[in-house]
Parts: structure tokens; C-alpha cells; sequence
């Protein structure tokens, strides 16, 4: 049976290296790439004949708008849409990169932790910063309870700090480990069915659901993240 | 607090899947000393770097060129709604309005024609009174006229009464004394009874 761990090694296409750092253009690169250029296109092409009344492809793209557009209003705040543009990519890109994952031969570049990672602190010291720019020094305040008593504090104050900044690792572990866990098991799967003979219908079976139950999780997992943004946009702006 | 609870309740699903394949993960350690790909440094740098390339490109592409278009499209709608709704009320407004000049077209006729018939009422009743006037004047007049002529005729008829009886008494005064009395006398004497009588 193939290693179900393969799939998730990175393959240099184009090798680069700028002043001795490993750059190449990877199979994640190329995916990457195919995602920007797959939510870019999809955008592009619903509003390319922008009807009043919109046809489906006018409709998905108008109903993504929306969606993150509700999002931002209900969990950030009117405040939040200024930063539309930014939740909007964020939501696309991981959307497109975990659905695109699940095409047979495609690579899963939200399966990597250095990936979602790197959005997820680069979300959390965005998100810190912009505190910091609305309410200056009083941000701090945002790790003291409102309404803990005195003595107390002490021990909050450590607490509420840990919590906060374990959001970037919560964020980025959850999508990683959704992504690798569920390729990983569709490999499995997958292998026991070339592996049983004449048996193997069960396992395609569960591969078959697998698959739709991945497609949930891909989605959900794109909406976990943004969700979470949003709120975390919320406390930015508005602190508690 | 809460919120980091929850998401740790969302991840644990996914964790206890993996579990099994984390065990076999580090099973292969020793064997193949690859381990997980994703905990491989070499293939970092390239990662962030094209992360960030392509996450910049989406960025720049939605905000500069896809977003404006899908943002113009929904306000385009918004406006025609409201557009729409503006001249749904406008015309609310002038149909309300036609209603009312309606509404004082009918009820001038309505004045103009009871003032007409009013108008026609009184006229005629004002002939009317005329003509009963005229005709009662007449009738008057043939009244009056009538009892003049019986007034004259009884006269006429009371003066030849007078004569006769005159007549009367000078021919039976002569038949009776063959003597003619004079007429003055004669009626001296019908005077005197007359009066006796009354």
C-alpha cells in the first residue's frame, strides 16, 4: 500500500534559490497559483455579463459577496467592512485551496501547517496591531476582565494573555489537521480498495462518502477560519 | 475563553482521526527519517514565500478589479429597486391626486346641476305665481264687469219698473175717475206709497 504520507511531500518544479534561500516553485506554489487563478476567474466570469437579474454563475459569485458580507456585519461590526477586501481573499483562498485539494492528483496546500500558519499569525498580528492603532495603549486593557475583582487580576491577566495568543496556533492547527486527516483517510480508503480484489466496493463506498463529507469540511473549515477572523476583527475594534 | 474551547472541541474530531496515522507517522520516522512532509523546514521558505505571492495577487486582483464590479453590480440592483419603489410612489401620488380632482369634478357638477335645478324651480314657480296672478286679475276684472252690467240691468230694469208702475197708475186712475192725472203727480203718489211700503 502507497504511503498515505506521500501525497503531502513537496515537489520542486521550477528549482529557485535567491541568495541561498530554497524558493523553488513547487507543486504548493503551482496550487496556489491555480487557486488565485480559479477564484479570480470565478469572480471575473459571474460579472462578466452583470445583469440585473443574475443568472447562476452571477449568482454564486453575488451569494459569496454576500455570505462574507453578512459575516463581517454580524460578527465584526459594520466597522469591519473596511476590511472586506482582505476577509473576502481570505476566505476564497482557503475555500479554493481545500476544495481544489480534493481533486484527484491536485495538492492540498492547507494540509501544510507552515501555510496556515503563516496566515493564521499574519491574521493574529494584523488583527493585534490594528487593536493597538484604534485604541493605543488602552488595547491592554482587553486582557483585564471587565467586572473580575481586584485580587483576581493577578491570575486573569496571565490567562487572558495565553488564550489570546493562542489563537493564531488554534486557528492554523485546526485547518491543517482537517485537511491532512481527511486526505489522509481517502488514501487509506482508496488503497484498500486495489488491495481487496473483488472487495473492494466497501471501502470505494466509503471513500465515495468520505469524499462528500470532505467537501463539508472543506467548506466548513474555510468558514471556521474566517468566522474566527471576523471575531477576532470584532475584538480589535470594539474590545469585548 | 469560551471561543478557544469551542474551536478546541472543532479540532478534536479531526485529531482523534489522525491519531492512528500521527502513530504510523512516527513509526516511519525510523524508517524512512522523512516523517510528516509538513514538519519538514527545507520546504518552508519556498512555502511562506509563494503563500505570500499568491494570497498578495488574490488580494490585489479582488480589491483592484473583481470587487469594485461584483460591489457596482448589487448597487446597480439596489438603486434600480429604489428607483422602482420611487416611482411606484410617485405614481401612488398622482393616481391619489386624479382621485381627488375627480372627487371635485363630480362634486361641482353636482352643485352646478342642484343650483340648476334649483334655478329652474323657482323660475317656474315664479311663472307659475305670474300667470296665477294674471288670470285672477282677469277674472277679477270679468267680475267686476259682470256685476256692473247686472248693476245697470237691474238699474234699467228698476227704472222701467218705475215708469210701469207709473204707467199703471195713471191708467187705472183714469179708467177708474176718467180723469188723466198728471205724470208729477202719478209719481208723486208711487213715491209716497213706495216710501209707506218700506
Amino acid at each position: 500500500m502507497a504511503d498515505p504520507l506521500h501525497q503531502f511531500v513537496i515537489n520542486p518544479l521550477v528549482p529557485i534559490n535567491v541568495a541561498g534561500l530554497d524558493l523553488s516553485f513547487t507543486q504548493s506554489s503551482l496550487w496556489m497559483m491555480i487557486t488565485v487563478a480559479a477564484a479570480y476567474g470565478l469572480v471575473m466570469l459571474g460579472t462578466k455579463h452583470a445583469a440585473l437579474i443574475p443568472g447562476r454563475l452571477q449568482s454564486v459569485v453575488e451569494l459569496a459577496y454576500e455570505f462574507i458580507a453578512g459575516l463581517i456585519k454580524d460578527n465584526a461590526g459594520r466597522e469591519g467592512m473596511r476590511y472586506f477586501p482582505a476577509i473576502f481573499t481570505l476566505f476564497m483562498f482557503i475555500l479554493f485551496g481545500n476544495m481544489l485539494g480534493l481533486v484527484p492528483m491536485a495538492f492540498t496546500f492547507t494540509s501544510h501547517i507552515i501555510v496556515t500558519f503563516a496566515m493564521a499569525i499574519t491574521v493574529f498580528v494584523l488583527i493585534t496591531a490594528l487593536g493597538f492603532a484604534i485604541h493605543g495603549a488602552h488595547f491592554a486593557h482587553f486582557f483585564v476582565p471587565a467586572g473580575a475583582p481586584k485580587a483576581m487580576i493577578p491570575l486573569l491577566v496571565p490567562i487572558e494573555i495565553i488564550s489570546y495568543c493562542v489563537r493564531p496556533i488554534s486557528l492554523s492547527v485546526r485547518l491543517f489537521v482537517n485537511m491532512m486527516a481527511g486526505h489522509m483517510m481517502l488514501k487509506v480508503f482508496a488503497g484498500f480498495v486495489t488491495a481487496l480484489g473483488i472487495f473492494g466496493f466497501a471501502p470505494l463506498a466509503v471513500t465515495v462518502a468520505l469524499l462528500g463529507f470532505e467537501v463539508v469540511v472543506a467548506f466548513l473549515q474555510a468558514y471556521i477560519f474566517t468566522v474566527l477572523t471576523c471575531i477576532y476583527l470584532h475584538d480589535a475594534i470594539h474590545m469585548h | 475563553m469560551q471561543r478557544l474551547l469551542r474551536s478546541m472541541i472543532t479540532s478534536l474530531p479531526a485529531l482523534v482521526l489522525a491519531a492512528p496515522v500521527f502513530a504510523q507517522a512516527t513509526d516511519e520516522v525510523h524508517e524512512t527519517s522523512a516523517g510528516l512532509p509538513q514538519l519538514d523546514p527545507s520546504s518552508f521558505p519556498s512555502q511562506i514565500f509563494w503563500l505570500a505571492v499568491s494570497f498578495l495577487l488574490l488580494f490585489w486582483l479582488f480589491k483592484t478589479k473583481a470587487l469594485p464590479r461584483v460591489g457596482e453590480v448589487l448597487e446597480s440592483r439596489q438603486d434600480r429597486i429604489a428607483a422602482d419603489l420611487d416611482r411606484a410612489t410617485k405614481l401612488r401620488e398622482e393616481a391619489e391626486a386624479a382621485l381627488v380632482r375627480y372627487q371635485k369634478v363630480v362634486a361641482d357638477a353636482q352643485g352646478k346641476a342642484s343650483g340648476q335645478i334649483a334655478a329652474t324651480r323657482e323660475r317656474l314657480i315664479a311663472e307659475n305665481t305670474a300667470r296665477q296672478a294674471e288670470l285672477d286679475a282677469d277674472l277679477a276684472a270679468k267680475v267686476e264687469a259682470a256685476e256692473q252690467r247686472i248693476q245697470a240691468a237691474r238699474d234699467a230694469a228698476l227704472a222701467e219698473l218705475h215708469n210701469v208702475a207709473v204707467e199703471v197708475a195713471q191708467a187705472a186712475t183714469q179708467r177708474l175717475i176718467g180723469r188723466e192725472v198728471p205724470r208729477a203727480a202719478a209719481e208723486a203718489a208711487l213715491a209716497a206709497v213706495t216710501k209707506e211700503a218700506a
